[in-house]
């Protein structure tokens, strides 16, 4: 008997959410098809690959890091780096300098921080907090009206203030809005619901439904992401069809793997190429279960995953 | 496995004011009926006629396209015994939503209209009947069996077929109710859809206990793999039983708000 290819198709697609303006702008999501099935259909925007920097600067980061940021002295350098990086779809800054237990930056200054990096870059940007709730609330609101027009995606409303996250990035700015769970399939679908009844509309939403490190829980991460594409299409499931974002390096670059000296793991060889394979293995694996963005931050990492991307797309 | 699919029964020309307004081609009173069901949390609307021997097919025609233009194209079942009207009622029909579903077919006088489903590229509710109820479920699984082949034979996907093995009323037929119930298992065995008037088992109760009693059943039924009811979508306690069954199932994926949706 020959053989008789039946393509999967689903009566429904991923909504597709835009973040920046003018000809670098990137558009998430619109497939149809589970993710990388380019054989069931065409894929309408493959998955995009973001650079994180940090307003903390580069002190903590590896060589590798360091070298091809050398010579930025400023966080607009910086950005500026990092937009032009080989493989980079968009620029995410995150802003965990806010955060109170730790360097406790001021709102204005961090504010500052961030249009100084829209100001320098017309690659998209997404802005992310310090992950703690209230500061984030504010943060987020006074991020957004600061950068108005310039479409930025905030990372992240959660279940303890998608209102006001919601509803300054959402409605009074016209921002995109990051809905973050973490890990949980029934609260991704909730915060959507709820952040939709407050009037954002479905095509302003990106969800980060939560990350780890390979090895670290990660299957978790992947039966999420796969049952929220299959309610998304297979079930026409409108409350889970907006794109995916993972954060992927904030997540494996603070694993021992990635974190342990060579002097402390001898056996383990190279910190830095350890770091490396830790985001990619993470990333590729985030993709291949429906992400529809990571965000990385080696240069090596973003090069390869993009080439990932481009092989199978 | 999809969603129970709930089809809307307030059309209908037994009551009065839609009568009235299919006469005299009144838009109103069926805009707030079908504005109503699907605000509920219909799928599909049923549209039923009557017999509209005279003006069937100008009758249904103008109302699949007021509905439909509307309601962005809200899927229909259509519903009369005119069979020219149903035809012409798809020939008007855009089917972006959802085939149109041709209600309905038996396996007596009635099987033709598989024929009519088939060459329409339609649904259609399959009763398993032929002249009155069927006296038993092998009775029923023949009737069934019967128009199954037929609309195979006519080229149909048997998940066109969505069959009913008739919904019986419990003030006069308690004694059969399990029979019913058990057959929605049988189809449901064989990989079938299934459908039916379910409020017929609550025909003649206190209005108060009508919504219990379907409520209970659609759950039974539900369990037993029914995929489909013919419903008043405005019965609140009915609607949230399918919503909550169909997170029980699987169908549709839980949420806190999940009975807003």
């Amino acid at each position: 008997m020959p053989f008789n290819r039946k393509p999967q198709k689903f009566n429904a697609a991923i909504k597709t959410v835009e973040i920046g303006t003018g000809d670098k702008k990137v558009t998430l999501g619109g497939e149809n098809v589970f993710p990388f099935y380019a054989f069931d259909g065409e894929i309408a925007n493959g998955p995009k690959v973001g650079v994180e920097i940090s307003d903390l600067g580069l002190e903590n980061e590896v060589p590798g890091v360091k070298a091809y940021y050398e010579g930025a002295a400023s966080i607009g350098e910086v950005a500026k780096k990092a937009a032009e990086m080989e493989g980079a779809d968009f620029v995410c800054l995150r802003l965990e300098g806010g955060d109170p237990n730790g360097a406790n930056k001021s709102v204005e200054e961090l504010v500052a921080a961030a249009k100084e990096v829209a100001d320098a870059i017309d690659a998209p940007l997404v802005v992310e907090g310090c992950k703690n709730v209230e500061k984030d609330s504010e943060l987020l609101a006074k991020v957004a009206e600061a950068l108005q027009g310039k479409n930025v995606l905030l990372l992240s409303a959660r279940e303890e203030n998608y209102k006001a996250v919601g509803a300054a990035a959402g409605l009074a700015y016209d921002q995109k809005v990051g809905a973050e769970s973490a890990v949980d399939i029934n609260l991704a679908k909730q915060l959507n619901v709820v952040t939709t009844q407050l009037g954002v509309k479905p095509e302003s939403i990106v969800m980060n439904v939560g990350s780890a490190s390979v090895g670290y829980g990660y299957e978790y991460v992947v039966s999420t992401l796969d049952r929220i594409k299959a309610a998304a299409l297979s079930q026409d499931d409108k409350m889970l069809q907006m794109p995916i974002i993972t954060p992927v390096a904030s997540e494996t670059w603070g694993v021992k793997e990635a974190m342990a000296e060579e002097e402390d793991a001898p056996e383990w060889g190279s910190r830095e190429e350890r770091g490396i394979s830790m985001e990619i293995q993470t990333a590729a694996a985030s993709l291949a279960a429906g992400s529809d963005a990571v965000i990385l931050k080696h240069p090596q990492s973003v090069a390869t995953i993009s080439k990932m991307i481009q092989a199978l797309v | 496995m999809a969603k129970f699919v709930t089809i809307g029964e307030r059309i209908h020309c037994i009551s009065p004011v839609i009568r009235e307004a299919f006469a005299t081609r009144n838009p109103e009173p069926i805009l707030k009926r079908a504005k109503e069901q699907l605000d509920a949390g219909a799928t599909y609307l049923d549209v039923n006629i009557g017999p509209a021997e005279n003006d069937g097919e100008d009758l249904m025609k103008w109302a699949v396209k007021l509905l439909q233009e509307n309601f962005d194209n809200v899927p229909l079942a259509l519903d009369t015994a005119n069979r020219k009207a149903i035809e012409a009622g798809i020939s008007v029909y855009n089917r972006s939503k959802g085939k149109p579903i041709v209600n309905s077919a038996d396996a007596g006088g009635r099987i033709e209209n598989i024929d009519l489903a088939a060459a329409n590229d339609a649904i259609v509710i399959a009763l398993c009947s032929a002249e009155g109820i069927a006296a038993d479920n092998d009775e029923r699984m023949v009737h069934c069996q019967t128009m199954l082949e037929r609309g195979m034979e006519h080229g149909m996907d048997p998940a066109d077929l969505w069959f009913d093995p008739l919904f019986l009323v419990v003030k006069g037929m308690q004694d059969k109710q399990m029979e019913v119930l058990e057959a929605i298992k049988m189809f449901s065995d064989m990989g079938l859809n299934s459908t039916g008037g379910l409020s017929n088992n609550s025909n003649g109760m206190p209005k108060a206990i009508r919504p219990i009693m379907d409520s209970a059943l659609v759950a039974m039924a539900m369990m037993q793999g029914l995929t489909s009811a013919i419903v008043n979508p405005c019965d609140l306690r009915l609607m949230e039983t399918i919503k909550s069954c169909d997170v029980f199932k699987g169908n549709t994926l839980y949420a806190d708000s999940y009975l807003e949706l």
